[in-house]
């Protein structure tokens, strides 16, 4: 394994000026390379942006946010049929309690321990393991603002340009003044933060922040948090029961239109399950594998955009669903780890990305859709290095991390993506990465206020489900701190909910037929059900021979 | 400075830190420099000393792999591996002389090893703290003193683990002195116990609580009708033993005589002018009697 | 590029995959819908662990199923998860005390040091050193050598000492990170500014901005990553 053999012609390139561009680095790239004007953005945007292309929007047909442009794919699975069959019984219920928290990441844990720590009974189901979830994954870190130099109005003004200014405000003002008190709650439960040696916290920069504000735990920050949350969700157990491998199908309503519940599904048996809930909390995450113009992705195998679909069904309005978040730096080569992500901290610790002839071509430091246009702008100039299978990329540097911090940095400060390179035969301490935008974050989602309501009564979102927050286009560590921020508050609010909450007459699940009938009066006919649930890997020739009334998860059309 | 590759063991680590601490501090004044193994694992005593497992004796053979990794840096001088418990000592020996005697049963482990960068060779040497400071000589020692612990009466207790069985004992099995060498060279005077090599109950203590506290009052009670200030161990055990028993010997017995119990070593440091501030936890706190005679030196007295 | 097919067997049957497949991969090509056994696909979760022999070998060994190649004649079955008992506890209630471990995982202490579950771990930890540092209540050693455990199990389904690693080394790091590294004495300072209320007149300030206003402000603020 490791690179094939051509590629070397354009590694000796990048080679040749490493020595050089270490010079530059050691001066300050600032001093050589200027982020980007308004105007500068708004073109590499417009003309490389998958975004900004023809057909990556339409307008919805039916819903709360009919006539709106979203993105196309979301689009296409928001206007399928439910997967519950139309002579479905909520009868009998199975479970009953005062909150169930949909989604097992790091919003759906942080808002099942709030919950039980404000007296509330808790159900947290989830559709994998809990922890299963992106949560897990996020290896670069969280912004808060534990400098002196830096504060949380530097913070706000950070994210609300990166999110080109669609942030909603109220929102971005929690998060930011919340994040300081985010990091010594998860300290408290015991997080590992990098720390210097006198206890300040390490901090890098990141992509659009003007200070160095990005804490991380080596590049384990997601698993770390999400592991740590997760102990401690599992040391409640009095007070928050778990259901693992049972995912939500559709949310229940009560006869008021408050969200009462929801029907679970089992993937493995087939059966369902009715939860009776005070309020729901939805915490499901993003939609990284409905793979949006074909990209590849760095998110889990279970952020299938399920909860979007169903408090859409449900009458929750969507907001800035039109934009979709592309890394810049996905592994495009070996084929093996297609799509990975690999940190913005490899930048931001002096990774550099450079073409083919080896030449430093962008600031390193743009907010990610600007920097993910740029690389696809010197691919589409030809000074990309093609992959054995037809596509392309550039390198990132990384062996000038080791120059510039001393050799050891990488196996130190990098661990996971040291490894991850090495088991295909790629040390990355010496040669540098090939990369390319992958899909990577949902910015949008259902819209919430400060304290998570969505438009439906008493169905409360946090994490990447949701929308506002970002705008449309979120920086680097600031949804893991969304998540912890948001995650929270959903909790508190719900408990509280919960004790003023009276579910009132029959359950039901008219939502659904009646989003149904809407798409029937709008003479929409598609193949196929949403929520997705799982994401369709299977090779087509392998289900040649299938038997479709066996498996819930036929492909449309087989 | 004569670097020495040197294993603690759980124990030191956790409960007889002062054990740890003061061997350190003691060996350092003595010009030798104890490098504590990068990597060990507990030599397994904790769990059981069953000798007819073999899976037992993985555990302190990778502990000797270790030592050949670290003799194979240039980070020590004289490769022997020194061991102060006296627990990890005979474990350590025994599982070493079995290796050198079976060469089938060190193949075997060694193949069930082969993650590691080496196989064991069975050459490692494994001394004990005690034969060192022997090698040392009680003359070398002498002349260190700083204090010398005139008129204190110190009583010497060997227990089982440094004599027994017979060909890993660090002394004649029978009638040992090194403790009593080197206690003279302090310049303190050894009392004679004769339950000095009684074993001390060990294990039991955990679940035979009264069984112990009996032969603890025994010992004991034989080192005070001997006149012993005070009673010096080799074994993280056998000094939680003495120690902490004597709340139930007292209880049971109402002439039991409160002794202090405390590693030889922290004697040495106290005469060597190191100090006496090693911690440690006691029933019956030594520092009162340490204090006294601190004082009486300083003071000239 | 033409893909060339090895055999390989899952669940002890035979099957055909394209060489160059991940097990997880190889199994989607296989027509299995994974319901479990499969999380992030990037190594982080520890959801796919696999056990596999390879032709002509007699040693067991363990990968994650998303990052394993396979190769020709490989055996190879997941284990989605290890049943592994977790003590529950209230971390703000406990001291960075080795005793901890006699209290919640008494069975650590029957470690053998056999070094097995080093051998198995995907992520090539030091396992055993990690077990051993828990025993002699070396928390930060615990923490650093299994900072980056994911969980997967199989290092605990493998143990003869029927320990659960992963479980220990989860206490030992909160712990750790809890009580034992040193805090930051300006996020305290920077906690009492916010809750004083010093940003409030900032952000309405900002808030109140118009679009244009907002725009200037941002594209001319000061980009420093000095840390003071
Ligand atoms: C590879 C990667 C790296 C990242 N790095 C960073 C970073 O460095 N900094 C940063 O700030 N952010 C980063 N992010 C983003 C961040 O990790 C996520 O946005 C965030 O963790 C989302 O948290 P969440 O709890 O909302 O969703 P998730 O953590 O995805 O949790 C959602 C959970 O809901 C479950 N679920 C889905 N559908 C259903 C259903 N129908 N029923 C029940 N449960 C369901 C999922 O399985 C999952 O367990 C990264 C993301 C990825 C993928
Ligand atoms: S025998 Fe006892 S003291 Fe020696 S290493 Fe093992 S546990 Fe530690
Ligand atoms: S005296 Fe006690 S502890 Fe010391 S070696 Fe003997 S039995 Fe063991
Ligand atoms: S497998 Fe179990 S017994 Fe063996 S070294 Fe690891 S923890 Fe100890
Ligand atoms: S230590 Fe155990 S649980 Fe953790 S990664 Fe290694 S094998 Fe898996
Ligand atoms: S799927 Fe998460 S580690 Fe393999």
């Amino acid at each position: 394994m490791g690179y094939p053999d051509y590629m070397y012609e354009s590694i000796k390139l990048v080679e040749a000026t490493r020595p050089r561009r270490a010079e530059m680095a050691k001066e300050g790239l600032q001093k050589f390379l200027k982020p980007l004007s308004a105007e500068e953005r708004e073109k590499v945007l417009r003309d490389n942006h998958p975004d900004y292309q023809p057909e990556a929007r339409k307008p919805i047909r039916v819903g709360p946010n009919k006539g709106e442009h979203l993105t196309s794919e979301v689009v296409d699975i928001l206007e399928r049929p439910s997967r519950l069959p139309r002579d479905f019984k909520l009868e009998p219920v199975d479970y009953e309690t005062d909150v169930l928290v949909i989604g097992g990441g790091g919003a759906g844990c942080q808002a099942a321990l709030w919950a039980a720590k404000n007296g509330a009974k808790v159900i947290l189901c989830t559709k994998l393991r809990l922890g299963d979830a992106n949560s897990m994954m996020s290896q670069g870190g969280m912004q808060a603002s534990v400098n002196p130099g830096d504060s949380p109005l530097i913070h706000y003004l950070d994210a609300i340009g990166g999110g080109h200014f669609d942030n909603k405000p109220e929102l971005l003002k929690i998060m930011t003044s919340e994040a300081p008190y985010i990091v010594k709650f998860l300290e408290e439960l015991g997080v590992i933060w990098d720390k210097l040696p006198d206890g300040h916290y390490q901090t890098q920069s990141g992509g659009g922040a003007s200070r160095r504000r990005m804490l991380s735990c080596r590049d384990y920050t997601g698993a770390e948090i999400m592991r740590v949350l997760r102990d401690e969700v599992r040391n409640h157990p009095e007070e928050i029961t778990i259901l693992e491998f049972l995912p939500a199908l559709e949310l229940i309503k009560d006869e008021e239109g408050k969200a009462a519940g929801a029907v679970l599904f089992d993937m493995e048996t087939g059966q369902y399950h009715v939860v009776k809930a005070k309020v729901v909390v939805l915490a499901t995450g993003g939609f990284g594998r409905i793979h949006i113009r074909g990209f590849p992705t760095t998110n889990h195998y279970g952020a299938t955009m399920d909860g979007l679909v169903m408090a859409y069904r449900a009458g929750a309005r969507l907001l800035h669903m039109d934009s979709v978040q592309f890394h810049p730096t996905g592994a495009i080569y070996p084929p093996q780890i297609h799509g990975f992500l690999i940190t913005e901290k490899i930048r931001a610790m002096g990774g550099q990305p450079v073409n083919a002839k080896g030449e430093l071509f962008v600031y390193p430091m743009e907010p990610r859709d600007v920097e993910a246009s740029e690389y696809i702008q010197e691919c589409k100039k030809g000074l990309g290095v093609r992959t054995p299978d037809g596509q392309y990329g550039i390198w990132l540097d990384s062996p000038l991390i080791e120059i510039l911090h001393g050799s050891g940095t990488i196996e130190r400060a990098f661990p996971a993506m040291f490894r991850q390179y090495k088991r295909f035969g790629i040390d990355i301490r010496v040669l540098p990465m090939l990369v390319y935008p992958t899909l990577h974050y949902q910015n949008g989602g259902v819209e919430i206020e400060e304290n998570c309501h969505t438009s439906v009564p008493n169905l409360l979102a946090a994490g990447e489900v949701s929308g506002g927050v970002h705008g449309r286009n979120r920086l680097m560590g600031n949804s893991v701190l969304d998540y912890n921020v948001f995650g929270r508050r959903a909790g508190i609010e719900a408990a509280k909910l919960a004790r003023e909450t009276e579910i009132k007459g029959r359950l039901n699940v008219d939502h659904v037929w009646e989003y149904e009938e809407e798409l029937k009066g709008e003479g929409i006919e598609t193949k196929g059900y949403s929520p997705l649930l799982l994401p369709e890997y299977r090779n087509l020739e392998s289900l040649k021979r299938h038997r479709t009334e066996f498996d819930p998860f036929a492909p449309a059309g087989l | 400075m004569t670097r020495m590759p040197y294993y603690p063991g759980c124990t030191l680590k956790t409960k007889a830190q002062n054990y740890d601490l003061s061997t350190r501090a003691v060996f350092r004044e003595l010009g030798i420099d104890l490098v504590e193994l990068p990597r060990w694992n507990c030599c397994g005593a904790v769990f059981s000393l069953v000798t007819d497992d073999l899976l037992r004796q993985v555990a302190p053979i990778t502990n000797l792999i270790r030592v050949q990794e670290l003799q194979g840096t240039d980070s020590v001088d004289d490769p022997r591996l020194v061991v102060p418990c006296a627990m990890c000592f005979n474990v350590l020996k025994r599982a070493n002389a079995r290796m050198k005697d079976n060469p089938e049963d060190l193949k075997k482990i060694n193949d069930f090893l082969y993650l590691e960068s080496q196989p064991y060779r069975g050459e490692v040497q494994i001394i004990h703290t005690l034969e060192l400071l022997k090698e040392i000589s009680a003359k070398r020692i002498k002349e260190q003193v700083k204090f010398p612990l005139l008129g204190l009466k110190v009583s010497p207790y060997y227990g089982c683990n440094l004599l027994r069985p017979k060909d890993v004992a660090i002394d004649n099995p029978e009638n040992p002195t090194l403790l009593e060498d080197f206690t003279q060279a302090l310049g303190a005077e050894v009392v004679f116990n004769n339950r000095r090599l009684r074993c001390c109950g060990s294990y039991q203590t955990v679940s035979e609580k009264g069984l112990v506290a009996d032969l603890v009052y025994d010992i004991i009670m034989g080192a005070a009708r001997a006149g012993a200030d005070l009673i010096i161990t080799a074994c993280p055990l056998c000094s939680f033993n003495l120690d902490w028993r004597q709340k139930e010997a007292m209880e049971a017995h109402s002439d039991h005589k409160l002794i202090p119990v405390i590693y030889y070593t922290e004697l040495m440091a106290l005469a060597l002018g190191i100090g006496n501030g090693f911690g440690g936890e006691h029933f019956v706190d030594p520092q009162p009697l340490l204090q006294k005679f601190l004082e009486k030196e300083k003071g000239g007295i | 590029m033409t893909q060339d097919l090895i055999p390989i067997y899952i669940y002890s049957r035979k099957y055909y995959v394209p060489e160059g497949s991940t097990i997880i991969t190889a199994l989607e090509y296989l027509g299995f819908k994974l319901k479990k056994g499969v999380g992030c696909k990037e190594g982080f979760c520890g959801a796919c662990a696999s056990l596999y022999r390879l032709k002509g070998d007699y040693k067991l060994k363990g990968g994650l199923g998303c990052q394993t190649v396979v190769q020709p004649e490989m055996q190879i079955v997941q284990i989605p998860f290890v049943p592994a008992p977790k003590a529950v506890y209230k971390i703000e209630e406990l001291q960075p005390d080795p005793e901890i471990f006699v209290r919640y995982y008494p069975e650590l202490y029957r470690c053998l040091s056999c070094n097995t579950c080093t051998k198995i771990c995907p992520q090539e930890l030091q396992v055993m050193d990690f077990v051993q540092a828990a025993v002699r209540g070396d928390f930060e050693q615990v923490a650093n050598l299994s900072f980056d455990c994911i969980m997967c199990g199989l290092c605990s389904a493998r143990c003869p000492a029927e320990i659960t690693q992963f479980n220990v080394a989860m206490l030992a790091r909160r712990i750790y990170g809890k009580y034992l590294m040193k805090k930051s004495t300006f996020l305290e300072q920077r906690l009492k500014e916010i809750e004083s209320g010093k940003y409030e007149e900032g952000y309405r300030e900002l808030m109140s901005l118009s679009q244009e206003e907002l725009k200037n402000r941002y594209f001319q603020r000061e980009i420093d990553f000095q840390i003071t």
